[in-house]
């Protein structure tokens, strides 16, 4: 497993841009590393609006935010000295899209296992991650990616970023 | 809209006074407005409201004007129909807060998927004129869980061993209907001791209510974790246990914040502490959802092989496997 084949979980909050500045500062200098942001699409449940027209706006409000998010990060990567050629990106879609098909999308079941099926695909010797400095409760009542990625990981190398804000 | 239902009440219940007749409503959209005395005409079949139902709360009552008791007239069954109504509000959860959305379609949903199962509540979904999703609920005749533990009048000791084991076996057959949702990638979002009905012939312990839902969250499934903790607290100590009734008591026992729940500070989660002869593996458990606790369950299907290793193992429920197993 090659550590500079690194992952970078992105997902478009303040804390995973911290990862992404806090990776482009570790690795620009860092001949032949390679860099892909994956960004696992988290849509909002159908359940959760009284129609389809209403739930469909909602995601493709936030399809659009997420993607220039993304190319944001990017952006910070290629500007801290990153080659463009040596940036990657891979966005995972929701199972649940109204817009797109695709073979492989995510069930938003456990961000945690996406992460680490992406890490073994592409060989990735170390994977970043952003985290939010939150209590034990809300770890409880509504789950830690970064966490769980802690307890699963044992094959490579994980970057657990503290994020500065709330 | 608007006909008057006198003339298909009498047809099957004559003895029903006229002033009390009201309307035959097809588009139930304006649920407010629907009342005792109105018929509600759904896919051919007329259902008389008898009374909006409230929800318990902290003593109080919570009217939910979108939740009807109804009478079939063609039948003479009573059904809970439930009314189309989306909205979202924030619950407190312990300590914590969060938004939670009500959602009709998330209930029919499930009601599809559980049909037949009698560990959940049954019922069916029609629409009405309007394309509004309308739930018609069989009623479960029994009790609450928490009101049943609070007619229990023996002392802590004997209730534990001899009405927990069954309570205990009961609460891993509701816990697996729980996992049975996961497992089909729905979750309950709001189990709570008063969603937990036992029913009365039968005594088997069937949840009710489906309709709540979350925004997006890392665990989807975790609150409904937290809730089925909730739950086995108050079963092992057959009732809520609070820091207060613990200084006030004739031996006052010494208590620290790690022996309380994750969340709700106030509660006991080391029973222990109040009841010595808790073993320490299902105690263990307990401390799961306790402040102290750092490794939580990943899932209900992690709780349940829990619960189920205690069950087979401990002595308290040598009796019980006998008629569980």
């Amino acid at each position: 497993m090659n550590i500079y084949n690194i992952l970078v979980a992105f997902d478009s909050s303040k804390p995973s841009f911290e990862a992404v500045e806090y990776t482009a500062r570790m690795i620009r200098s860092v001949p032949d590393v390679l860099v892909t942001l994956l960004f696992i699409e988290r849509l909002p449940d159908k359940d959760l609006f009284e129609s389809e027209a209403l739930w469909r706006a909602e995601c493709a409000e936030l399809v659009v935010d997420y993607k220039r998010k993304l190319a944001k990060a990017r952006g910070l990567l290629a500007s801290s000295g990153i080659h463009k050629k040596a940036i990657n990106e891979e966005y995972i879609i929701s199972c649940s899209s109204p817009f797109e098909d695709a073979k492989v999308c995510t069930t938003g079941d456990s961000i945690a296992e996406d992460i680490l099926a992406i890490q073994k695909e592409g060989n990735h010797g170390t994977v970043v991650i952003g985290r939010r400095g939150i209590s034990k409760e809300e770890e409880f009542l509504f789950g830690s990616v970064s966490t769980d990625l802690l307890r699963q990981f044992t094959e490579c190398a994980l970057w657990v970023v503290n994020s500065k804000c709330d | 809209m608007g006909t008057r239902a006198y003339d298909i009440i009498t047809q099957y219940q004559p003895q029903f006074p006229r002033k009390h007749a009201g309307r035959i409503v097809t588009d139930t959209t304006e649920f407010m407005s629907i009342d005792y005395g109105d018929v509600m005409l759904l896919e051919g079949k007329h259902y008389l409201v008898t009374k909006n139902l409230s929800e318990r709360r902290f003593g109080l009552e919570d009217p939910k004007y979108w939740v009807k008791r109804c009478k079939e007239l063609e039948t003479g069954r009573h059904h809970i129909i439930k009314l189309e109504f989306y909205e979202k509000f924030d619950i407190r959860i312990g300590t914590l807060q969060s938004s939670c959305y009500r959602s009709p379609r998330k209930e029919s949903r499930i009601l599809k998927l559980i049909d037949g199962d009698m560990r959940f509540m049954q019922g069916r979904t029609v629409m009405d004129e309007k394309g509004n999703c309308v739930r018609i609920l069989d009623i479960i005749y029994g009790s609450e869980l928490d009101i049943a533990l609070d007619r229990i009048t023996v002392s802590h000791e004997e209730y534990f061993h001899t009405i927990f084991p069954d309570y205990f076996a009961k609460f891993i057959g509701a816990v697996r209907a729980i996992e049975f949702l996961h497992q089909h990638r729905e979750q309950h979002g709001d189990i709570r001791r008063d969603h937990l009905l036992i029913e009365s012939g039968t005594k088997d312990w069937r949840w009710i209510d489906f309709d709540y839902t979350f925004g997006l969250r890392d665990n989807p499934y975790a609150l409904d974790l937290f809730g089925l903790g909730s739950i086995l607290l108050l079963l092992t100590g057959q009732r809520e246990i609070t820091a207060q009734q613990l200084a006030t008591q004739q031996h006052p026992v010494a208590i620290t914040t790690a022996d309380m729940a994750l969340a709700m500070p106030y509660r006991l989660a080391n029973i222990q502490k109040k009841y010595p002869y808790i073993p320490d593996s299902l105690n263990n458990i307990c401390m799961h959802f306790s402040t102290k606790n750092t490794v939580f369950y990943s899932s209900v299907t992690e709780f349940v092989s829990a619960l189920l290793t205690c069950f087979h193992e401990l002595p308290v429920f040598t009796s019980a496997r006998g008629r569980y197993s």
